[in-house]
């Protein structure tokens, strides 16, 4: 089982497509991370992907799922989305903002089952936000709101996450916590994981396959030592690089100088 | 004891304490006016007991007004809470989608042109008035799946357009039979009766039940389009039914108690600073805000100088405002953090 995509096309409005007959299976049990120049169309296949855009055409199917034409419920019991940058609601507390995880396993009025009450605590746990449990969403920092969203998205309880961004303007304590929960989800919870990261050198060390985007398709897709290779970051970003090998880990380590500092060196 | 059950009971209790007040506010508002009924005998007649009573000036002449008050207070509150959680916009109040407007131009319209026709078509009229102006800007946003905040401003054009035409019918005529819809848009009780009860009691009752089905989908709603939509919420349809809801409540209720722009701004920012932001508790407590405001300005506005009647609009605005001004700044740190 697997989120496949095939020939899938969105733009915005009567603009010219942003992504182009896209083909990609986002295989199980793997965290995918996509990586790409601003403006390459990641986003716009994540949106497209989390219902928030129509494709002009092709398909998505998650788990055997037709997510364009499924119950949005069905597909939100599969799949699990977090954006960007979510509202940030008022006067709602950390446990009552996890618990709408759960919509789309209740009814219209929302009450909780006693599953849904021990996924919620289970959730809450495993971020390790107990403390925070009452406190307001609002009141939080920006790494504790990233974490009780996590929450969220643990206690909505699906096969498959997508993450867009999560580590954006985050400082590196929290960014390293965000990326280290994100593989325990993957781990511990089998979670099929995709993120949109912009950061190539953490993308190298938490995906088990980078998907590196370019002018609105796919560029290079593979192991990260496959995908981060001097040629690839020229061709995409016009700097030049260094790929070294991450000391702990070993995993490529892409250090980019601009092009003329490069040339001269040579 | 868990803190959640602690913030449980705290809400609960707040709820409670809303509701005696706006029942005993209800009570002495029966009382005051030109004749005044002490509170023994309007219990007597209520429930029919031995002993005093003043059948006529009660059950005929207030108590149709103390329930009116409290159906549109209530409905305000409600439609205004809607709103801001739709528009997310805590300015938003049910006049930013252009009810107020469209239903005093329709209202003014009538007199205008038709001034013989009874005035038990007021209501009518003005629910029209203001389903035709939300209406207008729920059409462009069903057509173009629009942000809040395209919508809040569109609304706000649209209710413009209505405003100016209301100004130009009042500045151009020149009796004094438009005195009637002035009265009307200051948002007053006068000379409402059972008749305007027995037409507004329905559609409000449907439709703020409606409004309490929905409030966990307003909860979902207010993580963002984005958020909702990964929860498997259909977001433009509804917003749409959301929009519907609050229109509906707000046209039927300024069709019957005129212009009251205050309450639908001001009860659901009161009750969110009482209960917080979960919408299971923060409706019910804005239509018991609200309830409790109009019925309390309408009473004043009976007892500050009989037999003359001050419009329960104008009290309701001149009350509520210093009140919100002060829960405002001592509670502002609360939620800016």
């Amino acid at each position: 089982m697997s989120i496949v995509l095939s020939g899938v096309s969105a733009g915005y409005g009567r603009n010219p497509a942003v992504i182009n007959n896209i083909d990609l299976t986002i295989r199980e049990g793997e965290i995918t991370v996509f990586i790409g120049p601003n403006g390459c169309g990641k986003s716009t296949l994540l949106k497209t992907m989390a219902r928030l855009l129509k494709p002009r055409s092709g398909r998505i199917n998650v788990d055997g799922l037709d997510v364009l034409s499924s119950s949005p419920k069905a597909v939100a019991r599969t799949l699990a989305f977090l954006p960007q940058e979510p509202l940030v609601p008022t006067g709602i507390s950390v446990e009552q903002m996890v618990g709408y995880g759960r919509a789309p396993h209740q009814s219209l009025l929302g009450f909780r089952s006693a599953r849904d009450v021990e996924l919620i605590d289970q959730a809450i746990a495993t971020v390790g936000i107990e403390h925070l449990r009452d406190r307001p969403v609002a009141e939080l920092s920006g790494g504790q709101r990233q974490s009780a969203f996590f929450a969220m998205v643990l206690a909505q309880d699906t096969p498959y996450a997508i993450l867009d961004e999560p580590t954006n303007h985050l400082d590196i304590t929290h960014q390293i916590d965000v990326l280290e929960q994100i593989r325990r989800l993957n781990s511990d919870h089998k979670k099929t994981t995709l993120v949109v990261l912009h950061d190539l050198n953490l993308a190298a060390r938490y995906a088990d396959r980078l998907v590196l985007f370019n002018n609105g398709a796919v560029f290079a897709d593979g192991t990260p030592e496959q995908v981060l290779t001097p040629a690839n970051i020229a061709d995409v970003f016009a700097v030049d690089s260094r790929i070294l090998a991450e000391p702990m880990g070993g995993k490529p380590l892409c250090v980019p100088y601009p092009r003329s500092v490069s040339e001269t060196e040579r | 004891m868990t803190p959640g059950q602690g913030i449980y009971r705290r809400r609960a209790s707040l709820v409670a304490l809303l509701a005696a007040l706006t029942l005993a506010s209800a009570i002495w508002s029966l009382g005051v006016g030109a004749v005044k009924v002490p509170v023994d005998v309007i219990v007597n007649t209520l429930l029919n007991l031995d002993g005093d009573q003043q059948r006529y000036i009660i059950l005929k002449s207030r108590l149709p007004r103390v329930v009116l008050a409290l159906l549109a207070g209530g409905a305000l509150a409600l439609s205004g809470a809607i709103i801001q959680a739709v528009i997310r916009n805590p300015l938003a109040s049910p006049g930013i989608i252009g009810i107020n407007s469209g239903a005093a131009l329709f209202a003014v319209l009538l007199v205008s042109l038709l001034p013989d026709l009874p005035p038990a078509w007021m209501p009518v009229t003005a629910c029209l008035g203001g389903l035709s102006a939300a209406g207008i800007v729920m059409l462009v946003a069903h057509f173009r799946t629009l942000s809040p905040a395209h919508l809040a401003l569109i609304g706000v054009a649209v209710g413009l357009v209505f405003e100016a035409g209301v100004d130009y019918l009042l500045v151009t005529s020149s009796d004094a039979e438009r005195s009637a819809p002035l009265i009307w848009l200051t948002g007053s009780l006068w000379g409402r009766n059972w008749d305007h009860v027995s037409v507004s009691v329905a559609p409000l009752m449907i439709f703020a039940a409606l409004a309490l089905v929905l409030t966990y989908r307003l909860d979902l709603l207010s993580l963002g389009d984005a958020s909702a939509t990964g929860l498997g919420i259909r977001v433009p349809l509804l917003r749409l039914a959301l929009l519907a809801v609050a229109t509906v409540l707000a046209s039927v209720s300024v069709a019957v108690v005129g212009v009251m722009g205050f309450i639908g701004l001001m009860a659901p920012h009161i009750a969110r600073r009482l209960v917080g932001g979960s919408h299971r508790w923060l409706l019910p407590t804005s239509a018991l805000t609200g309830m409790l405001l109009v019925s309390l300005a309408d009473g004043l506005g009976r007892a500050i100088a009989p037999p003359l009647e001050v419009s329960a609009g104008i009290l309701a605005a001149l009350l509520g405002a210093p009140f919100f001004v002060y829960i405002m700044l001592t509670t502002a740190s609360e939620q800016d953090g």
